[in-house]
């Protein structure tokens, strides 16, 4: 057992942690909120250089070959600095189903302008209730000649407003059970049936409401096999709830940091209020969650790098990822007290993206639902 | 990083497997947390013989003290095991096995690893030990113990008082920690660990029985107990640093030993939960009960981290600072929530007295419940234990 990175792991981490610092201070984060992108194309172009965008994948597209678990690494260093922009919708929810079940020619007509930044990806899976189940596809995709035709619409789709392209769920056959009959489309987000409405959230990031009109998909636009699509959106949301983890845990990390720091240098009753031991064990049970959603993450993205996924320790990490974020972020507006409150302060940011970190990839209870058939219950 | 166990360890589990389902009789009903070591105690000596036979009791023991030079891996492993099948006997009152050996081995005599060392590892009614800290005004403040030690030419000569003496009445020998100077700058400086026989005369040994009725606890007074000087452990005035180091290896060990029995419970709970129909449903389609033993699931997989990342960090040699106190911590909140979930499953059952044939799961949960409370203040408080995290791993000021 080795609970330990390697040189190089380290070297990613300490290279992202500088350039974000660097590049991505908090006024740049308060910037991007008002910001109709939301990110900025710049940083963006030199995260590319750095090749992060292609960081997993073989270099023959353009990537670097890393391992699932540098990706997790990095996003952690993202989630620390709470880098805003469509890193998460492009390339965990929309890359990596590429990489794995994209034809030879997608692959390489894809994956390549993604690894340079020249191409931006959003997802669409959740329809009314929100919900990332299969119960849920109902835009529908029917034939007609060699083409299929779409029409419906999905909901909270991240980054839709800057993304190229938006990999739809569609619903290409009803009966036999609400997992058979789905089949994946990569749709031009330009295209002139395709319409976007902004879900505007608490978090600052960017949700739309994707309308599609009758927008044509011909057999190249297919991900994978049709009618077996909900296996590559269980495949994505694996891997996905594992990256949305590592943003968490970088997220709670900086929380505790800035909290701890706060707590040694804020004097009341003419001593620092990290002398008192009711801030002292509200700081302990923040560590405690710091370091279980860091280690569940890091077990879940090991099953993932060496190829054998659990399932059930995924969805223990983003379940306790989810219920952890919340609860540190609201004991530490609570050990700030009312300066933590105020829009000048860096923590309301984090606290602000902590509902849409929770949906983000299977919510609380779809997680919590695997682990209970995981226990054969 | 590399969470796989290797060949040894997975063997290791198979092959307690196969001794929990040869050894354990077929109408064997484990301990509960209530009634803590020695429910039978001729019964749980016996089963620390055969553990001591296989070369298990003390694995971790260098091969010419009885142990096999075990990894502190393949130790955590063990404690998982033999908590997850219930196997009796192998703490045999804890103190010897897990710290009183251990510290022995890195600060005892010759003559103190001879006479001692092979005893605990035979797993004999002689190589029980309990352990002497607490008094009625060192909780806690452990550096208030008062029980002196004094110098009588070859001898010393011990008098006061220790309380919640786990297992002392089953004790042969006793760990203790007393005051050799009174003069020291600091409380710390001027303690000493003695080994005292439970035989000397002068120790009186008197029971307190928990508030469910149970015989774990005593008072050990000490009267004009006299000690022989070669039964000094390590250097006078001393102790403090020693018991340091017992406390870290008490502490090590409480992870896995309640992982593995908490697993065994969730595991009870979720058959429970599919054999039991309440309301016309079977209680696992009840979405509140599926989320509840969820949510143990969830933690005990913390928990399984935890162990595994302190034992990875003592096995790279470093010295815990701040893990054992945050895995103590996580251990009782498990426990906590993993007896309250199993009473609530259990419903009204759950008030059943434990050894009644109208119990459910032979008692667990009752005896989870009542013993909870106990078991969160035995080697530190979660209070304390937060505070030494916030002063070693946070680098906030003391606060106690």
């Amino acid at each position: 057992m080795d609970f330990s990175f390697t040189e190089e792991q380290n070297m990613l981490r300490m290279s992202a942690r500088d350039f974000l610092a660097k590049e991505c201070p908090k006024s740049k984060v308060r910037e991007m909120d008002k910001d109709e992108r939301g990110y900025d194309p710049q940083m963006w172009h030199r995260m590319a250089q750095l090749g992060w965008m292609g960081l997993v994948f073989p270099e023959e597209y353009g990537g670097m070959g890393a391992g699932f678990m540098d990706l997790v690494i990095l996003m952690e260093e993202m989630g620390r600095n709470i880098l805003p922009g469509p890193f998460f919708s492009t390339v965990a929810l929309c890359a990596l189903p590429l990489l794995e079940y994209g034809s030879s020619e997608q692959k390489a007509k894809f994956l390549p302008q993604i690894a340079k930044g020249e191409a931006i990806w959003a997802f669409g899976l959740a329809e009314s209730s929100g919900k990332c189940e299969a119960t849920e596809v109902r835009l529908r995709a029917v034939l007609k000649g060699k083409d299929y035709v779409l029409e419906g619409h999905k909901l909270f789709v991240t980054d839709a407003h800057v993304a190229d392209y938006i990999l739809v769920v569609g619903r290409t056959r009803q009966g036999e059970g609400p997992e058979n009959g789905i089949t994946l489309f990569v749709v031009d987000a330009s295209g002139p049936s395709v319409k976007m409405e902004p879900i505007p959230t608490i978090g600052g990031d960017r949700q739309f409401k994707v309308s599609l009109d009758g927008v044509t998909a011909p057999e190249d636009r297919i991900l994978g096999t049709i009618g077996k699509g909900w296996g590559i959106v269980d495949f994505m949301l694996q891997r996905a709830a594992v990256l949305k983890c590592a943003e968490i845990s970088g997220a709670c990390q900086a929380v505790l940091d800035m909290t701890t720091n706060y707590a040694k240098e804020r004097i009341q009753f003419d001593r620092p209020i990290g002398s008192f031991q009711a801030i002292q064990h509200k700081l302990a049970d923040m560590l405690i969650d710091v370091e279980a959603v860091q280690h569940l993450l890091y077990q879940a993205a090991w099953g993932i790098n060496v190829g054998s996924p659990s399932p059930c320790q995924i969805s223990v990490a983003k379940a306790k990822g989810n219920e952890a974020y919340q609860r540190i972020c609201i004991e530490a507006v609570a050990a700030h007290g009312a300066i933590g409150y105020t829009m000048d302060h860096d923590l309301g940011l984090y606290y602000r993206r902590v509902k849409a970190a929770q949906f983000a990839a299977g919510d609380t209870d779809l997680h919590k639902e695997i682990i209970a058939n995981g226990l054969d219950l | 990083m590399d969470f796989r166990l290797g060949e040894k360890e997975l063997a290791l589990k198979e092959e307690i497997r196969k001794f929990a389902q040869v050894e354990l009789p077929p109408d064997f009903v484990r301990s509960t947390v209530i009634d803590g070591e020695f429910r039978d105690f001729d019964f749980e000596i016996s089963m620390s013989r055969k553990l001591a036979q296989r070369g298990w009791l003390v694995m971790s023991w260098p091969e010419k003290y009885g142990g096999r030079g075990a990894s502190v891996l393949e130790q955590t492993i063990y404690e998982m095991e033999i908590a997850y099948r219930g196997i009796p006997g192998a703490w045999m009152g804890i103190s010897g096995i897990q710290w009183v050996g251990p510290c022995l081995i890195m600060f005892g005599t010759e003559e103190q690893k001879e006479e001692y060392l092979p005893l605990i590892a035979s797993g004999e009614k002689d190589g029980v030990w309990c352990t002497g800290y607490s008094e009625p005004n060192a909780g806690s403040d452990f550096a208030n113990i008062r029980t002196r030690a004094v110098r009588d030419g070859d001898d010393y000569i011990i008098n006061g008082q220790k309380v919640w003496t786990s297992a002392a009445h089953r004790a042969r020998w006793c760990w203790l920690a007393v005051r050799t100077s009174l003069n020291a700058a600091k409380k710390h400086h001027g303690i000493s660990i003695f080994i005292v026989d439970m035989k000397s005369p002068g120790v009186t040994v008197s029971p307190i029985l928990n508030y469910y009725g149970r015989h774990h606890f005593n008072e050990v007074f000490f009267d004009n107990v006299r000690v022989p000087a070669s039964n000094l452990v390590g250097e006078e005035n001393k102790g403090w640093y020693y018991l340091m180091q017992s406390l870290a290896f008490e502490r090590r060990s409480i992870a896995p030993t309640t992982y593995g029995t908490l697993k065994w419970i969730l595991e009870e709970l979720a058959k429970y939960a599919r054999q039991t129909e309440y309301d016309g449903q079977v209680l696992c389609e009840n979405p509140l009960v599926r989320t509840k033993l969820a949510d143990l699931a969830i933690d005990l997989e913390v928990l399984k981290m935890f162990a595994f990342q302190l034992s990875w960090r003592i096995s790279l040699g470093h010295i815990p600072v701040y893990e054992s106190s945050r895995n103590k911590i996580m251990s009782d909140e498990l426990m906590r929530r993993g007896a309250i979930t199993g009473a609530e499953i259990l419903g009204i059952y759950s008030q059943v007295d434990p050894d009644s044939d109208w119990a459910k799961l032979s008692g667990a949960m009752q005896g989870a419940y009542l013993g909870f409370p106990g078991q969160a203040i035995a080697a530190g408080t979660a209070e304390i234990e937060k505070s030494i995290i916030a002063q070693f791993r946070l680098g906030l000021p003391k606060s106690y």
